[in-house]
């Protein structure tokens, strides 16, 4: 039995501390692919139920065969025009995300929106799209969604509000507003802008404010320090050769990571020895998807890290730089940071000036923001690398606002307050302790897409459109501003945001339409043709900001960092530091009844379906807390217990909580799940928490330990300076033996071949690929029981191994989906021929001719064969069943399902190209994986044309194939991953170049085949 | 016992040889599927409409040459010449009220393909596979039934071999077409011209 832990070149890889131990328990685990007693019935059900239940539907069974069921056709009684069914018509629209917008293609079938992309023509996001972006479809037809308008929970319509309003606004007109209050989240848009702004002029005792949970006021707070007036920063990532990130989390969940991806990959990718990637430095309290990524990666408490940033602008001083606002550095001079991580850090740096990038995360104060304006200034990379661009009408949030507004409504000055697409009660800062106010509040009225923990104490709650089924705009973090199309007619009767602040501004009730058509038609378009052309585009072509990049107030600077001094106090065993994150997965909450999201496994610490306290391993072994064990946290008068997950690489004395769960009664997805954090949460970190094990082990759905694959060198990765020396150390990783078929082989040489090629340098491990496939296939979502039994459904996953020892590893992720092997061990093994290779080189899936003997998926070496041991699909509520691909089939219980490279795209792809008389062109054919990933680190298309984009990439030295030296000739290959680290830092998790195998290159025919 | 061995063997053989047989005769799409001819919600007759007046098949389903669908017209298609023709004809009422209260007609399926399947009308029109291929010859049938297995084998003796079941795009809806003496020429050129090579593998319609 090889050794659990695998080398490839000189690094160990593993997977989680359970491999690390390697103990008998674990080896047992690994060793079965469906665990212990998970085929086993283990509901209690007694023999007797079983026997009547089997009984029973034996008996119908024999009976129903007879009648052939009745389908019925039901076609429309006025057909809409150019309405082609089954051909998708695709609509350019755009997300709103706080004060940035993300631009999408919605691909709509049957008249309802069942797919959304990327708009490769938005220049700030440039195609790519998030997980959240993907799963927006679940949202639109969540089945607990806000459906009515209820005053007091009596049922009412619209125009019951509107009347209601109307009145009340008689009232408040004649004391200009005084009481009423309006509670939004941050939007960058010009309509709401606009009626944001009438509003105050018809009320201008009113209040208006806006609040997110999760927000970037610090960094606004720490520009304005810095500059006189908050700016949208513009990045240009690409252009930066080293990126130091100070707890800036630019690839997952900090704003616009779609765009922040691509372009950090565009200054990544390599294609030969000759092109140079750039460096990333991290400093974080937390363990990161873009630590990942990382090539240097420091971890510190949280709270330290202002004090890190301060120590580097003083050490960036020595090289002879001017930082401003360094006279108030003096506190920070003496430090116990990593000495020659700080030298070696600013050095680079400094040697790059004009190419590199200070960048800050929306939990450090304003001062680090604001520090860190003032060193990309004396880096020279202000105008370079960075600029900024005024925030102009959008309205942002600020936390101070919402505690003052809970003031005042405990003091009962507000008598109207109306709350729109906010769960104050959930998610205000615990100190504002909203709820509380609330109850002070005569007139309460909400608007929200879903039932919430703030509906259930408001008088109005009013049902609100989801983006697919409205009208809007919203304006870019660089000021591209986008037209929200609707997709469909509201499914319920709710109404858009626009529509309410219409209402509010102005009195009348108009249609979105028309609310929007008149922001645009006073100036963002001067005909009807423009005005097509931006619905078309999903973008209003030039309409970019300029941006600048004013010097740095030294004064200022200096003013706020001597005001706001950073802690230097370190957390310990007794005064631990809890660290409140937004979710890579439900942000704030908001997505917390999404099913694809609950069950996608959290990036970095790969559990489902709830939150954990992350701990490191010492502080575990410190608190005597052992893996999943329950571990009771105190901290400012609030005791929650969560189950303890160790990941390596956490900083010590310090738990991350991830926030947006805990939300009960809400919806059948969100109940249950996880533990809310936020009464614990008045700031982003906090220190003087204690925390005790209960004894309890939780059940904790954690796929870090499914499908292991056994030791076997799976990612392939080398320092740059390796590459250089050997660029084809990718495949000289691995012995290859002799490889002998046992059958004939195809001839692959007629027609379209298909491959896909991953390119391991620039996948950041965001998981939007997972998300897309899942909408693009209808794979199902089997829960988190069955999560814990290694069912989950997912046709593409994320592995993520950890390289290094336990206390400081490093996460490197690697997307598998279905190889596609010309070999391919699963085909060999199907009793019944349901798994068989078409001439195109896809290992096809016949859903109907499967058995459900699993062989196929014993025989798979890389596990990405998904069996549905239950029937998943046949109790969908009626609205879930709109979100289903028409062009994939619904699989039921029984049969085996996989990736198939979006069979029903290529086969569209080539009628379409038929039709035309011509072969499909490369590119214009792509996998939905390939077309979510912000990063552009999936390419697919025709292997048989030399000069297609992905015949290129598997001609590349990088590439290689998983497990190829198996003989299963996957379809799929990688590119292997470089990193680019400092030569005077001795990267502690790797240290060394790759070791060429024995036996050199292909391989003497005579000796046997090893293992490896 | 022993005497009884073989008599019981032999019945015991005989009886799974009949289950086999029971099955494969009539369990067979030719035997449950042909001839399945519904109550459909309009006394809807394409004799009348298509065969006697000569309308084209593609006037109501329209959609057949461009979609995977063949589409079943909507009332509006109907109500095209039935806002003045045929005022008084009870069999209309069911269209009429379709009309008027905006509730659409439920027509009951007749050719039906599993859901497993995936069957692209566009692609077979644009091979040259006249509809009565598949649908036999819909303007003699008062009320359309299902003339044809539709079973996986049967397609794929089309697809093995096409040539015979191939025609030009000018008589893809005429029921009285017969292949000219010069068909395999014709044939021939066709298939050379429009890249037709019917798919074999399971990816073709399994997805």
């Amino acid at each position: 039995m090889p050794p659990l832990t695998k080398k490839t070149g000189n690094n160990t890889y593993w997977r989680s501390a359970n491999q690390l131990e390697d103990t008998p328990e674990f080896r047992e685990w690994i060793e079965r692919e469906f665990p212990e007693g998970a085929s086993e019935l283990s509901d209690p059900v007694s023999r007797r139920q079983f026997l009547t239940v089997m009984g029973a539907s034996l008996a119908l069974a024999g009976l129903t065969g007879c009648r052939r069921p009745v389908e019925k056709i039901v076609p429309f009684v006025k057909a809409p025009e150019e309405q082609v069914l089954g051909v998708p018509v695709y609509y350019a629209s755009a997300l709103p995300r706080g004060t940035g917008a993300i631009g999408v293609v919605i691909e709509t079938n049957e008249g309802r929106p069942t797919k959304v992309e990327g708009n490769e023509l938005h220049p700030y996001s440039l195609g790519g799209t998030d997980l959240q972006t993907q799963a927006e479809i679940l949202n639109l037809y969540d089945p607990d969604r806000e459906t009515l308008f209820t005053d007091g929970g009596a049922l009412r319509s619209w125009d019951d509000f509107v009347a209601w309003w109307r009145r009340q606004s008689l009232s408040l007109s004649k004391s200009r507003g005084e009481g009423l209050a309006v509670l939004t989240g941050s939007f960058s848009s010009p309509t709401l802008a606009r009626l944001k702004k009438t509003f105050a002029k018809t009320y201008p005792r009113a209040r208006f404010i806006n609040y997110d949970a999760v927000s970037d006021e610090n960094r606004d707070a720490g520009i304005a320090a810095a500059t006189g007036r908050p700016m949208q920063p513009v990045y240009a990532l690409e252009k930066a050769d080293i990126i130091v990130s100070l707890d800036m989390d630019f690839v997952q969940t900090e704003a616009d990571a779609v765009l922040h991806a691509r372009q950090f990959a565009d200054g990544r990718r390599v294609m030969s020895p000759d092109d140079s990637m750039n460096r990333l430095y991290i400093i974080e309290g937390v363990h990161s998807t873009t630590g990942s990524i990382a090539d240097h990666r420091l971890h510190i408490p949280t709270r330290r890290i202002g004090a890190f940033a301060a120590a580097l602008a003083l050490e960036l001083e020595k090289h002879g730089l001017t930082i401003a606002g360094s006279d108030a550095l003096a506190p920070y001079a003496v430090h116990d940071f990593n000495p020659k991580w700080l030298e070696a850090a600013a050095k680079d740096l400094v040697e790059h000036k004009g190419r590199s990038l200070v960048l800050a995360g929306r939990r450090q104060p304003a001062g680090v923001h604001a520090l860190v304006y003032a060193i990309n200034a004396a880096l020279l990379n202000l105008a370079k690398t960075v600029s900024y661009r005024s925030y102009g009408d959008a309205a942002r949030s600020y936390g101070a606002a919402v505690r003052w507004l809970a003031d005042e409504m405990r003091a009962g000055k507000i008598k109207t307050l109306l709350m729109v697409g906010v769960n104050p009660v959930y998610d205000a800062p615990a100190d504002a302790r909203f709820a509380e106010a609330l109850q002070k509040v005569e007139n309460t009225v909400l608007m929200t897409m879903h039932t919430s923990e703030t509906g259930t104490r408001s008088r109005w709650v009013l049902s609100q459109t989801h983006p697919f089924e409205q009208w809007g705009d919203v304006r870019a973090a660089d000021g591209s501003v986008s037209v929200i199309q609707p997709t469909i007619e509201p499914l319920f009767k709710s109404k858009s945001d626009v529509e309410l602040f219409g209402l509010l501004a102005t009195g009348e009730d108009k249609r979105g339409y028309e609310w929007v058509r008149e922001t645009w038609d006073a100036g963002l378009v001067h005909e009807e043709d423009a005005w097509r052309r931006v619905l078309h585009d999903g973008i209003l072509a030039g309409s970019r900001s300029r941006t600048s990049a004013p010097p740095p107030n030294s004064r200022a600077i200096s003013a706020e960092l001597n005001n706001n001094p950073f802690p230097l106090d370190a957390p310990t065993l007794q005064n631990l530091e809890l660290v409140f994150r937004e979710s890579a997965k439900l942000f704030d909450g908001r997505y917390a009844n999404n099913s694809w999201l609950m069950e996608v496994p959290d990036p970095v610490s790969k559990v489902a379906w709830e939150n954990v306290a992350l701990i490191s391993s010492a502080t575990a072994k410190a608190l005597r807390v052992k893996q999943n064990e329950g571990l009771r946290i105190i901290s400012g008068g609030v005791t929650l217990e969560l189950p303890a997950v160790v990941v390596p690489g956490m900083v010590d004395n310090s738990i991350v909580l991830e926030l947006g769960y805990g939300r009960e009664g809400i919806g059948r997805i969100a109940d249950g799940a996880g533990v809310n954090v936020y009464p614990m949460r008045t700031a982003d970190f906090v220190i003087g928490a204690t925390a005790v094990p209960t004894g309890t082990i939780h059940k904790v759905a954690n796929t870090q330990d499914h499908n292991a694959m056994e030791g076997r060198p799976l990612i392939r990765e080398a320092t740059l300076e390796t590459y250089r020396e050997s660029p084809k150390f990718a495949q000289e990783m691995v012995h290859m033996p002799d490889l002998h078929s046992l059958w004939k082989d195809w001839t692959w040489s007629e027609g379209y071949q298909w491959g896909l090629v991953v390119d391991l340098n620039v996948c950041t491990g965001c998981n939007a690929c997972v998300v897309a496939c899942q909408s693009e296939n209808n794979v199902p979502v089997v829960g988190q029981k069955q999560v814990r039994n290694g069912r989950e459904m997912h046709w593409l996953r994320l592995d993520r191994y950890y390289v290094g020892d336990a206390e400081d590893a490093r996460m490197v992720n690697q997307p598998v989906m279905c190889q596609q092997c010309e070999m391919a061990p699963c085909e060999q093994v199907c009793p019944v021929n349901a798994t068989v290779h078409d001439s195109e080189g896809l290992n096809m899936m016949t859903y109907n001719r499967c058995i459900g003997t699993r062989y196929c998926s014993n025989n798979c070496p890389y596990k990405v064969r998904r069996f549905n041991f239950f029937n998943y699909t046949n109790e969908y509520p009626e609205l879930l069943k709109l979100a289903q691909n028409p062009e994939v089939t619904i699989r039921s219980r029984g049969v085996m399902e996989k990736c198939s490279y979006c069979l029903q795209r290529i086969n569209r792809a080539k009628f379409q190209a038929k039709t035309e008389n011509r072969q499909v062109r490369d590119g214009e054919l792509k996998t939905a994986c390939q077309q979510a990933c912000p990063a552009q680190a999936i390419t697919f298309g025709n292997i048989n044309d030399k000069n297609s984009a992905v015949s290129k990439l598997k001609a590349n030295e990088r590439n290689y194939g998983m497990l190829s030296e198996l003989n299963t000739r996957p379809r799929t290959t990688y590119l292997a991953k470089l990193l680019n680290p400092n030569p005077e830092l001795a990267e502690p998790t790797f240290d060394s170049e790759y070791v060429p195998r024995e036996g050199g290159h292909g391989g003497s025919g005579s000796h046997e085949r090893e293992h490896v | 016992m022993n005497r009884f061995l073989p008599a019981i063997a032999g019945v015991f053989i005989f009886g799974i040889a009949f289950i086999v047989f029971f099955f494969w005769y009539w369990g067979s799409p030719k035997f449950t599927d042909v001839g399945y001819r519904p109550v459909q919600p309009v006394k809807y007759s394409h004799r009348l409409h298509a065969g006697d007046l000569g309308m084209d098949c593609r006037y109501c389903h329209s959609q057949v040459e461009q979609s995977r669908h063949a589409n079943i017209p909507p009332t509006q298609t109907c109500m095209n010449c039935h806002k003045q023709i045929g005022l008084d004809n009870p069999n209309l009422l069911p269209v009429r009220e379709s009309w008027d209260t905006g509730k659409p007609i439920e027509w009951v399926r007749v050719d039906k393909l599993p859901d497993y399947v995936y069957f692209n009308h566009a692609a077979h029109l644009r091979a040259g596979v006249g509809c009565i291929e598949c649908h036999g010859n819909v303007r003699q049938m008062d009320v359309v039934e299902q003339v044809k297995p539709l079973s996986m084998g049967w397609c794929l003796d089309c697809h093995r071999n096409p040539d015979t079941h191939l025609r030009p795009l000018s008589e893809l809806t005429n029921m009285e077409w017969t292949p000219p003496p010069d068909h395999a020429e014709f044939v021939k050129r066709f298939k050379a011209e429009r890249n037709i090579n019917p798919p074999e593998d399971c990816s073709a319609c399994h997805r």
